[in-house]
């Protein structure tokens, strides 16, 4: 299982920060997320993997400045 | 530290008058020339039209000067306001203060916001904004002592040069014994000797025993400040709670505040985490988008990067309340203790960097090629001692080592000095040349359009690559962004009224991550209604950060996110309970067009504000050179052939950058046009007398301003 928001969520092999946002609905909202405290952009959603028992936050817009 | 002696030039002794509804209803004013202090009065018309904050400073800086005023000529105003809510101790970011003044290096209104304890001071004190005009026949300090009502004008002999030392001395020898009580303006000996001076404001850190500081950057107010032989401003205030404002409604004030400060607190830890890592964070986030400035905006992305955010810094920041003002959940001014310069008069010595934030990162670091951390703390703090911009001195080396790698400019233009991208000594060295105004370093002190002006006449560089290259809208360095992407945020640089700084617009995610604003319609509307918005902060006395850096968990379920609407409306229920006027959040809006439109207008009183100076380098747009366009070819040929329809199969690199840059250039051009069409702008980007009447800043001064500019 992995955190999600604080929600448990079934982790699987091959799971990346890409193919969860997938099954999470406005999913398109969200340009970056940390995971086990580490950011990761959209541009490393795909390649960027999630292990087992990690904790995902999803950032919300950045509106930074 | 010897005893200092101070000698007084001048003491006016006042009643301080009992706030009412956030307002002191006078303004303190001093002309250094004569040894002249006066108070005068706030009128109801004042704070209908310009509320308080940068609408006040406006107001008295347009009545200070005139249509032929330079910034070093005697009439140039200093002012500095905070708000009607400024000063409440519980509700987040109400520690603000706004300086304008006429600028150095736009020669047009300037204005910046800055925290710490001043501003609520400064209107505790009894005075809801301060002018200083004239130039002292020596170096003067200015006490406002609102405990003791009394304002005195003091020589003080033995004061030291740098911002960093002067700023603890003077909060020691006016604390009485309570530190806290006491706030500092001051400057350095960089804002003597450069156009880019800045302004440190300090606030009290009980935990660390020290007066830390935060800056007044932009457009060389402490170049103002150092010309008028201004060594430094203080006030003095007591306690502050709930009351001090004495606000219309306290326990609705009390009710949204603890409502505001408990989202705050409960939803940094799981969003940006500012209060524990500042704006570090936008650094690999800006990089992983391409969004970060490298080798003076050239590029966006550098793997250097994860050096100098936010995983380095969150280790070397000294952890702690960081609140620039009291009771601020967002807490974000994070400093770095213990740290050794390596060069510079505090050698070897052990000293408290105050940052870095975002901005101080990528403009001394990796928009200089460095990407060192303690480099840039170094940086950070001898432009804060010195009294320099960070942002403009990050913007001007990079453009200089941008020239210097093009051979625009040379080692016999340098003094010697490689300034090839990354040579962090050397930058450090430019640093310290400025602040004593010696060597290359005086030149590049003088601002980029400066510069421009030197490397083309005495040094005969391209003047047209310098133009390109030269990161400068209106005289005012680029703040730390890449826009080549982003029209919107190419329009968020291009007609901000003071020049290229994000506090205006920062479009740059909603539009090109998020995707929020396709058309060119879109695009104006988000130009007309978050400039808008962010000017109502600085009128109140407010930060803009817990508005939409922290946002609520069901935010994303709103019609329009990007707003952040909930939060609109605490801050409409915020302004109700401190001045009891009754307001809409349609109404924030509004009360910040009036005050908008106003110094869109005062520039054009200044010779400026007309579309001819709504321009940008070409490298704000786009690519300059092939090697930039190669860089992201596939981007760029995807353009021309998908977006453009054109066929660019025979075409060479050369060809594919001028026939993109017709395309950049003409977009940008129809986004004005529709900007000022949705802000009631003619096509000259005057506000048409219309839409001054509708706003109700149709007096007559205004309309003689327009009406010499052919647009009445």
């Amino acid at each position: 299982m992995i955190s999600v928001d604080g929600r448990q969520v079934p982790w699987h092999e091959g799971m990346t920060v890409g193919t969860l946002l997938a099954d999470i609905q406005d999913a398109h909202l969200y340009a970056v997320v940390r995971l086990n405290g580490k950011l990761v952009s959209r541009p490393n959603f795909q390649t960027t993997p999630i292990p087992d028992n990690a904790e995902v936050i999803l950032l919300p817009m950045i509106a930074g400045g | 530290m010897t005893q200092l002696k101070p000698r007084e030039i001048k003491a006016l002794s006042y009643t301080r008058p009992t706030l009412e509804q956030g307002y002191a209803n006078q303004t303190l004013s001093i002309d250094l020339s004569g040894a002249a202090i006066s108070i005068k009065p706030v009128s109801e018309i004042m704070k209908e039209v310009f509320v308080g904050g940068k609408g006040f400073d406006l107001w008295l800086l347009w009545n200070a000067v005139t249509t032929e005023t330079k910034w070093n000529d005697p009439e140039n105003a200093i002012c500095i306001a905070s708000g009607p809510m400024g000063g409440t101790p519980g509700y987040p970011g109400s520690g603000k203060s706004i300086v304008t003044t006429i600028s150095p290096t736009t020669g047009s209104v300037m204005d910046s916001n800055v925290g710490g304890y001043f501003g609520p001071y400064l209107k505790f004190s009894g005075f809801d904004a301060l002018e200083v005009t004239g130039q002292g026949a020596d170096d003067t300090v200015i006490f406002i002592d609102g405990v003791g009502q009394e304002i005195k004008l003091l020589q003080i002999p033995g004061l030291p040069e740098d911002s960093y030392a002067l700023s603890q001395v003077l909060t020691d020898f006016f604390a009485e014994g309570k530190k806290q009580n006491i706030s500092v303006v001051s400057t350095g000996p960089g804002a003597k000797h450069s156009l880019i001076g800045c302004l440190n404001f300090t606030w009290y850190d009980v935990k660390r025993k020290r007066a830390r500081y935060k800056q007044a950057g932009r457009g060389g107010i402490g170049t103002v400040f150092a010309h008028k032989r201004l060594r430094a401003i203080v006030a003095r205030w007591d306690s502050v709670t709930m009351d001090t404002n004495n606000p219309a409604d306290k326990e609705a004030l009390t009710t949204v505040s603890k409502a505001y400060s408990k989202e705050i607190r409960d939803l940094d830890p799981k969003q940006n985490e500012m209060a524990r890592v500042g704006t570090t964070h936008l650094v690999p986030i800006m990089n992983d988008f391409d969004l970060l400035p490298t080798h003076n905006f050239r590029y966006g992305q550098h793997p250097g990067a994860n050096n100098i955010g936010r995983d380095v810094y969150q280790h070397l920041f000294d952890p702690g309340f960081d609140g620039c003002w009291r009771g601020c959940t967002v807490a974000c001014s994070h400093g770095v203790k213990d740290f050794v310069p390596m060069t510079g008069p505090y050698k070897g010595q052990t000293v408290f960097v105050d940052g870095p934030e975002y901005e101080t990162i990528a403009g001394c670091g990796s928009n200089i090629g460095v990407f060192d951390p303690f480099t840039i703390l170094e940086m950070n703090f001898y432009c804060d001692a010195y009294g320099l911009d960070t942002i403009s001195v990050g913007t001007g080396i990079a453009f200089v080592m941008e020239c210097f790698e093009l051979g625009l400019i040379t080692a016999s233009h340098t003094g010697g000095m490689d300034l090839s991208f990354g040579n962090r000594l050397k930058a450090l060295e430019l640093v310290h040349q400025m602040a004593a105004g010696e060597g290359f370093g005086a030149v590049v002190g003088q601002g980029i359009r400066r510069m421009k002006e030197v490397f083309e006449k005495e040094y005969g560089a391209d003047a047209a690559l310098l133009q390109d290259i030269g990161m400068e809208s209106k005289g005012l360095e680029f703040s730390e962004y890449m826009t080549k992407e982003s029209l919107a945020q190419q329009g968020g640089y291009g007609i901000a009224l003071k020049g290229p700084q994000h506090d205006e617009a920062w479009l740059i995610f909603l539009d090109m991550v998020h995707n929020y604003m396709p058309t060119f319609e879109q695009k104006a509307e988000a130009l007309h209604w978050f400039p808008m918005f962010r000017t109502w902060f600085g009128l109140c006395g407010l930060c803009k950060l817990p508005w939409n850096d922290i946002v609520p968990e069901d935010n994303k379920e709103t019609p329009e996110p990007a707003k952040v609407m909930k939060h609109i409306h605490w801050y409409a229920d915020y302004f109700n309970a401190v001045t009891g006027r009754k307001v809409t959040p349609d109404d924030l809006v509004q009360m910040s067009e009036a005050v908008y439109n106003f110094q869109r207008i005062f520039n054009l009183r200044m010779g400026y504000g007309r579309r001819e100076h709504d321009t940008l380098p070409y490298r704000a747009m786009g690519p300059v050179t092939v090697e930039e366009y190669e860089s992201r070819r596939e981007r760029y040929d995807k353009q021309l052939t998908e977006k453009y329809g054109v066929d660019i199969a025979d075409k060479e690199a050369p060809e594919k950058v001028a026939i993109l840059r017709g395309f950049r250039e003409q977009q940008y051009e129809e986004l004005k046009d529709a900007v000022y069409e949705r802000r009631g702008w003619n096509k000259d980007g005057i506000p048409t007398a219309d839409t001054v009447k509708r706003l109700g800043i149709d007096f007559p001064e205004v309309l003689e301003v327009l009406k010499a500019n052919g647009a009445s």
